[in-house]
């Protein structure tokens, strides 16, 4: 009777032991709130992790991007400036609800947009973002490959032949493959290859002051000025640096979840994502600079030599695929996590192809993309640069850093963030405002801007305009029709 | 069915330790006012700082 009941007890601890680790794993995955004992990373432990993050080859991209419009002095300044003003907008938006209540970014974003309306943010702004990188990186892939086959038959590079297009098709196909054999390999290729491109950013600014003294680099031009107003292209040089800070805003609130508390959420954003990140841009910067091209793949070939240059350009590439497993796997986990039934319904390789059809369209059909990458991540701002807004005006003005768990996770339909039909206008319309003062001070296309740009960029009013729009119209508005728990 | 209950149940279980935090005060290493001056200040020395340097 002892052994039965022994039996029986153990039996039961092991069964209680199995769903403890199963609503774990699902906290993990952002179904339920993470709880403060099961949060493992400390400030270094997130400084790493982000850190590898920010450290990738599109870095090099932005900062010789930065070099199109201003020289390296200046550029410093813009990247340095752009970067921690973004970075500490976006982390401050995001990071210490995360870290408060370990609540995933999106079911956050219920409060805020609504349970539909967030999932319309998350196609906006993960979604579309991501498949931009994806076709960018792709591309980036087939330019190194097709430099890497030139250098070693002594041939001329084509960039936008029809090798690079292969090549970048084939990046996708292999990335699509890789994800869609599950994340393990993908963690394994992160342990490799961000402390290698730290190596590789040291040595290549090595390699260029080996070339000229930091006084020389300091002192040229720009390589393509679009304005004879140099505070102009300044601003501008600022403008892509704040939102390759802002571009941060989807990522890093889910990241800081996992962190202890609201400190360690937020103080290893500074240190890790801004101080590796700028510098990956100014290695980018001073070597387009000095060897008068704005493209990687090209500037590594002319500073290292044959030999060196088809490590660097095969550790590129390798590097480019890393970066875009990483980014797809992450949003299709995503958008399982907002997605309705029948988007989850769909079979992880199928959702996950799906997802690469429009990258692949874009290397095929739009190459050109590359050389005017920046244009498409200052989109991204104009919609990021007022998401960090209104994120800052809800949780600490409206709410006074307060969210409710209870009514976060439970079922939506008739609760409190049902809004209008699971979204909120007041919201959304702030994030319209937001983006259209954005596009109003500063054409990201055409490079047009009115007058006042050239003092306050058009990333800052943007945040600014969509977080002053959804404060007053939240407390006009919102608490008389019992919308969204505003206290 | 049951799987769902048992989900409602430990959402339900996480919301209260939350709740119980949060009215005992409890949340470590939150963010203070000495961390936002902190935060305002470095932004405001590196965008002043490197405006002078590189503008």
């Amino acid at each position: 009777m002892t052994d039965h009941v022994a039996t029986g007890g153990l039996a039961a601890a092991e069964i209680q032991g199995q769903e403890a680790s199963a609503n774990r794993a699902a906290a993990e995955r952002g179904d339920a709130p993470l709880l403060p004992s099961e949060r493992l990373w400390g400030f270094w432990e997130f400084t790493y992790a982000n850190s590898a993050l920010a450290i990738a080859t599109w870095a090099f991209l932005i900062g010789g991007a930065v070099g199109l419009f201003v020289g390296p002095k200046e550029g410093i300044a813009a990247i340095i400036i752009g970067n921690i003003v973004g970075v500490v907008l976006t982390a401050l938006s995001t990071t210490p609800l995360a870290g408060r209540y370990g609540i995933e970014q999106f079911v956050a974003l219920r409060s805020q947009f609504g349970y539909n309306g967030s999932r319309l943010v998350y196609i906006l702004a993960v979604v579309v973002l991501t498949m931009g990188w994806l076709a960018v990186l792709a591309m980036m892939f087939g330019r190194s490959i097709d430099g890497l086959t030139a250098l070693s038959a002594g041939e001329a590079a084509n960039p936008t032949g029809i090798k690079m297009i292969i090549a970048a098709v084939g990046a996708i196909l292999v990335t699509w493959f890789i994800v869609a054999k599950g994340p393990t390999s993908i963690k394994f290729f992160n342990m490799v290859v961000s402390p290698a491109l730290v190596i590789l950013m040291i040595v290549m600014l090595y390699l260029i002051l080996q070339h000229r003294s930091f006084s020389e680099l300091l002192a040229m031009p720009a390589l393509s000025p679009p304005f004879e107003d140099n505070t102009l292209n300044f601003i501008i040089a600022i403008e892509v640096n704040l939102a390759a800070g802002f571009s941060w805003w989807p990522y890093i609130g889910n990241l800081a979840r996992l962190t202890k508390n609201e400190r360690t959420a937020f103080w290893p954003n500074v240190v890790g994502i801004f101080g590796a990140a700028a510098l990956g841009e100014i290695v980018g910067l001073l070597a387009a600079v000095a060897l008068g091209d704005s493209d990687p793949t090209i500037w590594m070939t002319k500073i290292a030599g044959p030999i060196i240059g088809i490590i660097a350009l095969l550790f590129v590439a390798f590097a480019n695929m890393t970066s875009m497993a990483n980014i797809l796997y992450t949003s299709i986990v995503g958008l399982r996590q907002v997605g309705t039934a029948s988007i989850r319904a769909i079979s992880w390789g199928a959702i996950l192809f799906l997802f690469c059809v429009i990258p692949l369209g874009l290397v095929v059909f739009y190459p050109q993309m590359y050389d005017g990458f920046f244009i498409f991540l200052v989109w991204t701002s104009a919609l990021n640069s007022a998401l960090a807004g209104i994120g800052i005006a809800d949780y600490f003005f409206l709410r006074g850093q307060k969210l409710d768990m209870r009514s976060l996770h439970a079922p939506q339909e008739n609760g409190p963030y049902r809004f209008w039909g699971g979204f909120n206008p007041i919201g959304l319309f702030a994030l319209a405002v937001g983006f259209g003062v954005y596009v109003l001070v500063f054409n990201p296309q055409t490079l047009e801007s009115l007058p006042i740009f050239k003092y306050i960029t058009a990333s800052v009013p943007s945040c600014l305009a969509a977080g002053t729009v959804h404060y007053v119209l939240t407390r006009l508005f919102a608490r008389g029709r019992g919308w969204g728990l505003y206290p | 069915m049951e799987n769902d209950i048992a989900w409602q149940n430990e959402l339900g279980r996480r919301a209260r330790i939350y709740e119980d935090i949060e009215t005992g005060h409890r949340f470590e290493g939150t963010m203070t006012v000495i961390d936002y001056a902190g935060m305002a200040a470095l932004m405001l020395v590196l965008v002043l700082g490197f405006w002078i340097w590189g503008a």
